[in-house]
């Protein structure tokens, strides 16, 4: 079974800075990937790239070297992920971000568990719709 | 190999990266000598397993997934390195694996860290996972 980590903004804001007070607690989290990576299992990390707007993530930036290093790959608003997110937006009034994660938890293949990292646990559980995911909450 | 011999260790992590991060349409032969048993191992998994497309599908994430998992440990070393408070301990890691997973005991990161005290005295090696499986058997001794 694979399992697909999706970060929110305030998870990329952590991990970012050493000095923000979750910054450890986010950095547990994808030392805990690297490791299960390393014994083979499933496991990716992702940021919807709406997400890493509202974050100010720059991938050629030298602020954030050391997210960029951690592999955790880009999904963009694409067509089909812009329509989702913009009927979870008339649904839920969330920002263009947290639709935009919505979307990226909706169209996850139904195989794949999925996992977010999140400071904000309601609109989480809001945009998933019918989707069944695990949320950290930070 | 021949990087060793050039290439600073940061600057051959950036370089899988990047090379990581290509699209995987361009491809090569390559005459790689594998154990045969592993061969037959992994063909019949794709047979009859469905596994993955095919035996070089399943090398190929294999492979994929060891190298990423390389490239990210080598980072969260180097970040130790320059802010060691940043370096999580073994009752850190057993939360985050038990959240990641929605295990039932991440609602009890005390008991969780409580375990990773007692289990790593005796086992300095353990991983998240033992004090997972540990807090558990306590758990369930517990109840």
């Amino acid at each position: 079974m694979s399992r697909i980590v999706v970060l929110d903004n305030e998870a990329v804001q952590a991990l970012q800075n050493p000095a923000h007070p979750k910054h450890r607690r986010v950095v547990s989290l994808a030392q805990v990937v690297a490791s299960r990576k390393r014994r083979a299992a499933t496991v990716e990390v992702a940021v919807p790239t709406a997400v890493r707007v509202e974050a100010g993530w720059d991938r050629t930036s030298p602020e954030w070297v050391f997210p960029n290093r951690l592999r955790i790959a880009d999904v963009p608003l694409d067509a089909v992920r812009a329509s989702t997110a913009a009927a979870i937006r008339h649904r839920t009034e969330v920002s263009v971000a947290d639709a935009h994660l919505g979307a990226v938890i909706q169209s996850t293949s139904a195989g794949q568990q999925i996992t977010v990292v999140t400071s904000d646990l309601g609109d989480m559980r809001l945009v998933a719709g019918d989707r069944d995911i695990t949320v950290v909450a930070i | 190999m021949w990087y060793s011999l050039v290439v600073e260790p940061p600057v051959v992590i950036e370089r899988i990266s990047e090379l990581l991060d290509r699209d995987g349409l361009q491809t090569s032969n390559t005459s790689m000598r594998i154990p045969t048993a592993l061969r037959d191992a992994a063909a019949l998994a794709v047979r009859e397993l469905g596994v993955a497309a095919s035996a070089t599908a399943l090398t190929t994430a294999a492979l994929r997934a060891t190298l990423e998992a390389v490239v990210m440990q080598a980072a969260l070393d180097a970040h130790y390195e320059q802010h060691p408070q940043a370096r999580p301990d073994l009752g850190d890691l057993a939360v985050a694996a038990a959240e990641l997973d929605g295990h039932p005991l991440a609602v009890e990161p005390e008991r969780l860290r409580r375990a990773a005290v007692e289990i790593v005295a005796k086992h300095p090696d353990a991983s998240p996972d033992d004090v997972l499986l540990w807090a558990e058997a306590r758990a369930l001794s517990a109840a």
